[in-house]
Order: C-alpha cells, then structure tokens, then sequence
C-alpha cells in the first residue's frame, strides 16, 4: 500500500512536470540534450552574458557555463563585429565620398555607371518594391501607406523632381535629404544605382 | 516774408513724414491678405501646387523641414516671396536680412529653387495658405470628440477581469445552495421516516434509494478512472513529444514592436529591416539606424504613444544595444541558410514564419522540427527557372527520372547538408 502510494505521488508528479514543456509566452520549453544546442563557437545574432549559465552540463575545461556565448574583447560583449576602421570594402566600386551637404556637386558630376538595361531595370524594380514603395507609392505619384503617415512626399513627376539626374538620385540615396534618411546601410552601391535607373523609368512614365 | 510759425509747421511736417516712413520700413507686419486671391479656382490650383512641390519640406501649420507658412503673406512682401520661392540661394547670396535670418533659422538647409513656377502660380499657392489659415483642418476637434466618444464608451463595457469575478462568484454561490439544498432534504427524509402516522405512498417515497448513491457503483468509479487515465497518458505522450520544439514561444520584447503596424497596415517589407534575408545564413535583426529612416520624424506610435518609441532614441543616445530576445532557436547541430531559401528558392517568409503581418508579439509559428524540414524538402519542387546553375542539373534529371525535380531530387535530404 506504501509503495502504491509512493507510485502515485511520483505518477502525479511526472504528469504535473510534462504539463510544463510546451513552449508559451516567455518560456522557451525544455530542451533535450542541451549540449548539442549551444554553439560553442560565437554566434553573431546570440548572446548569454551569464557566465554561470549552464554550468550543470559543463564538459569543457573552461571556467564558464555550457551556454556563455559572449565576447569580452568586443564592444558591449556582443558576438558580431562592427567593420574594421579606415577600411575598404573589396569589390567592384570604391566607397562613396561626397558629402551630404554637396548634392549640387553629386548631381552635376555623377554618371550611373549601368546602362539602363532590361535586367538592371527589374532589379531596379524588386528593390524599389522593397525599399521605396511603402513611402513613395508602388508609382512613384502617388505616396504609399508610410508615405501618407509622412504627410508629403514628392512625386517624381513633379516639375521638381521630373528632370532630377541620376547622380542626384544616387546621392539622395546614399545620403538622404530633408525628412528622407540615408539609405546606404541597407542598399550597396550597385543597388542604389539600379534603383536610380528604376526611378528614371517612373520619371518617365 | 514767411513767418516763423510757417518754419515750425514745415519741420514738424517733415517729422511726421520721416516717422511714416521709418515705421511703414522697419516694420514687417503690414498687411497684404487683400492682395491675395480668394476665389475657389485659384485655391484649387494653388492646392495642386502646393501638393506637387512644397509639401515634402512645409506645412502650412506646423514645421517640417522648413517653417510653417501660415500668415506668410502678412509677414513678408509678395515680391520677396516670389524671389526667394523661385531662387532662394540667389536672395541669400545677395545679402538679403530675412533671406538670411530664414536660412540660419532652419539649420542652413537650402530650398530647392521652383524657377519654373510663376509669379501667379505662386500667387496662387498663397491663396491656398490663406485659405487653410482662414479655416484651419478640423482634424484636432474631431480627435477631441473622438476621444470624448471612446471616453464616455469606456464605462458601457465591463473589464474581463471583473466580469470573470462575478461569474466565479456567481458559481460559489450555487454551489453552496446546492448543498444546504441537499442538507435539508436529509434533514427532512431522516424525520419523515420516524413518523409513522404518514400515508403509504408518501412512505414508498420517502423510502427510495439516495439518487447519489450511483456516484457510488464500481461501474461509475470505474468509467471515470478510465477517463482520467486516458487523459493522463495524453498529456505525458504530448509533453513528451514536445520537449525541444519551441513551437509557440513568444517572448516579451525590451520595445513593443508591433508586425501587425509595420507589416501589415503600413506594409513596409519584411526585407527593408532584415536587411541579411536574401545575403546571408541570417536575417538580421535591424540596427537602431533603420528605424530611425522613419522614427526621425514619426514620433508617435499607434498602440503607446511616444513611449515605445522613446526606447530607440535612448538606446542610440546612451549607445546601448537593444537586446532583443531571440525567438528561433535552431539547435546548433543543424545549419539553416536563409538566403539560400528566400533569394535561390524564392520561397516567401511566411512560409515558415506564418502571418507575421498579423502578430502583435512575434510567436513561433513552424515546431522547426527535422520531420518538417524533411516533409518539405520531399514535396517542394525547386525553383529552376532563370537560374543557369540548374540546367545542367535539370537535363540530367529528365533524362533519368520522370519524377519532378524535388529538393530531395537533388540531394536535399543527405545528412551533411544540414549536419556537419
């Protein structure tokens, strides 16, 4: 009879204890073999700074936990790295160099260095898709639904906006202009310029 | 000979026209609202243009980028305005006090020149800033009786809390009436049978079983200890079989960033923050600078105000990282390549992140289990077309098999391409 209840009691238990796994607003659920999901090496998008966590699976020779993912030589622990200072990206174009305050300057002198092919105008379009049509409308007259929130975004039909240079674009792009921010940490050089060829076809139109 | 008083009365005439003067000069607050037009035609076209090239920068009652134009006309002479609207930087080289006093006051942007706009047609967008000066948006009255509606609709509903309360509440009730109920008919039946003065059929009535008593029967005890274990035994096989799959996981956030806002209603795509999707294994969660493109001049939220919003500038003042709470957790033993499924396969987010657009908190929608990576690789036919590093690959497989060309066709179930 004891050892029934005993049974009984750890049966209960058991089943009280499975109730818990799912996974539900804060709780992540449980894991099975836990070792086998914390990278060892550093994961940029992962960070623990807790040096105790996961100290009960230990199987390192370090002093840390099994789950520590933190890097201390870098800026505020994280595991990714900003770009190296004073460096240059490798590739087709070197960095641009203008500043913000010489737009005059980058829409006199800039020349887009892609024709303005079939194919750079559809990858011109699928970005323009992605990063301008929420504001400046899927036509580039009429503004899109951020656009309407902004309270006035040009068209580029506009007598002002109409006879704009690619350069002009480009340098917009890169460094913004009155309410419209610089867009070059999303865009690489080549895609700004695709976009500029796009935007020429909707000045177009 | 010209009498002295004459001389007095001539100097004190110039006085007076040398004070009419200095002060019709060195005061800009005349009036010129009646020279500026009225009729509904000119504010129409005045509206157009306004529309086309000043409202990226003005607002004709609050400031943008450059000042609010309410009143301008009273301000400063048309012809000034002319000028500085058709070539401002030509009035500021000039030397101009106001032209210069504008510049410096908004932080030296300069204003695009409008050279090809006329005197009239910026006569025209005068009568339109008139006219919306005059009669100013009814929007912030209406706000107000909005508020005023959903004030006085608020009491109308009862918070879920309460109602659940007075449910509970209600339930106790009941229940404890129940039993003074059947306290009572004991009470009565245990007297009624030591009486002997009552008529038979009374007493056949009195005497019949406790209807409870089947609570009682092994039959019952039985068939409830059968449901019960049934029960049992399901949660145990499902708790087990949940034990590594975060399926549902939908940790709070240090911001309250709302999907359903940015996704869904101001459609902004999902690539435009997650800028690594079509690039790299990961996604990326966006740096505090994307949000600014809109946030630096979209300082009110939707849900909570500037409250949430805040959060960001603090973070980049301080130089803090916002630490936001991973919500996909694939296990280390398996690698997964973003840009491989959305840039190569052309597969869409929602996919396997499900109604994204729809979530207030981002939950995890896919159990990302083996079996459901497998399930898909068997039955997703890959995206050959216009991608010249499959036409050898295609070829090959027609030539061998007149299956289509799945995932699993061209080896996407090997264990190393996951895990190595």
């Amino acid at each position: 009879m004891n050892l029934n209840k005993i049974y009984r009691v750890a049966f209960l238990g058991a089943v009280a204890s499975l109730f818990g796994c799912t996974a539900k607003d804060d709780f992540p659920g449980l894991e099975y073999a836990p070792n086998m999901y914390h990278s060892v090496a550093y994961e940029p998008l992962k960070q623990i700074k807790d040096k105790e966590a996961g100290m009960w699976v230990n199987s390192s020779e370090y002093e840390v936990g099994e789950y520590y993912s933190s890097n201390p030589n870098n800026p505020h622990e994280m595991n990714m790295r900003e770009p190296v200072p004073n460096t240059v990206r490798r590739g087709k174009y070197l960095p641009y160099r203008i500043p913000k305050d010489s737009l005059e300057l980058a829409s006199r002198i800039l020349k887009n260095p892609l024709d303005s092919t079939a194919e750079v105008i559809a990858e011109g379009k699928r970005l323009y898709g992605i990063f301008c049509s929420h504001c400046h409308g899927t036509n580039g007259l009429e503004p899109g639904p951020v656009g309407e929130k902004y309270a006035g975004v040009p068209s580029y039909q506009s007598p002002a906006l109409k006879n704009m240079t690619q350069g002009h674009i480009f340098h917009v792009l890169s460094r913004g202009k009155g309410r419209m921010p610089s867009h070059a940490s999303q865009l690489s050089i080549e895609e700004r310029w695709e976009i500029a060829r796009y935007v020429q076809v909707l000045q177009n139109q | 000979m010209w009498p002295k008083q004459y001389n007095k009365r001539v100097r004190n005439s110039f006085v007076v026209l040398a004070l009419a003067l200095t002060t019709l000069f060195s005061q800009p607050a005349f009036s010129q609202a009646d020279q500026v037009p009225t009729d509904a035609e000119t504010i129409a076209k005045g509206e157009t243009l306004f529309k086309q090239n000043c409202k990226v920068c003005h607002n004709v009652h609050t400031r943008l980028i450059g000042p609010a134009l309410q009143n301008v006309y009273d301000r400063r002479t048309l012809p000034w305005i002319y000028a500085f609207v058709q070539n401002s930087s030509k009035l500021i080289a000039s030397g101009d006090e106001q032209a210069v006093q504008v510049f410096n006051e908004n932080n030296q942007v300069q204003m695009t020149a409008f050279d090809f706009l006329s005197e009239e047609e910026i006569l025209s967008i005068m009568a339109y800033i008139k006219d919306q000066t005059d009669n100013p948006p009814v929007e912030e009255a209406a706000a107000a009786a909005d508020s005023g509606a959903t004030g006085t609709a608020q009491p109308e509903g009862l918070p879920t809390s309460y109602l659940n309360a007075i449910i509970i509440g209600a339930l106790i009730l009941l229940v404890l009436l129940l039993i003074v109920l059947f306290m009572i008919v004991r009470t009565l039946s245990r007297y009624l049978r030591q009486r002997e003065d009552i008529p038979e059929a009374d007493k056949e009535l009195v005497e019949t079983k406790n209807p409870l008593a089947i609570l009682r029967s092994k039959a019952f005890i039985g068939i409830v200890a059968a449901v019960i274990t049934a029960f049992v035994v399901k949660q145990v096989i499902d708790g087990l079989y949940n034990i590594g799959i975060q399926q549902g996981y939908a940790p709070k956030q240090p911001i309250a960033y709302s999907h359903k806002i940015h996704a869904g209603d101001y459609k902004i795509d999902c690539n435009y923050c997650h800028t690594g999707v079509t690039k790299s294994k990961n996604a990326n969660i966006p740096s505090p600078n994307i949000c600014m493109n809109c946030h630096s001049s979209i300082t009110k939220g939707t849900n909570t105000g500037t409250a949430e919003i805040e959060k960001i500038y603090a973070a980049i003042e301080n130089n803090e990282p916002i630490e936001w709470v991973r919500v996909h957790n694939l296990p280390d033993l398996a690698y997964f390549n973003h840009a491989q499924h959305v840039a190569v396969g052309k597969i869409e987010c929602q996919t396997c992140h499900g109604p994204i657009e729809e979530m207030e908190v981002v939950r995890q929608y896919a159990n990302l289990t083996m079996g459901w990576c497998i399930n898909c690789h068997r039955d997703t036919e890959l995206n050959t077309k216009g991608n010249g590093y499959y036409d050898k690959l295609v070829k090959l497989h027609e030539q061998e098999s007149d299956k289509p060309f799945t995932v699993e066709a061209n080896g996407g179930l090997e264990c190393a391409k996951c895990h190595y």
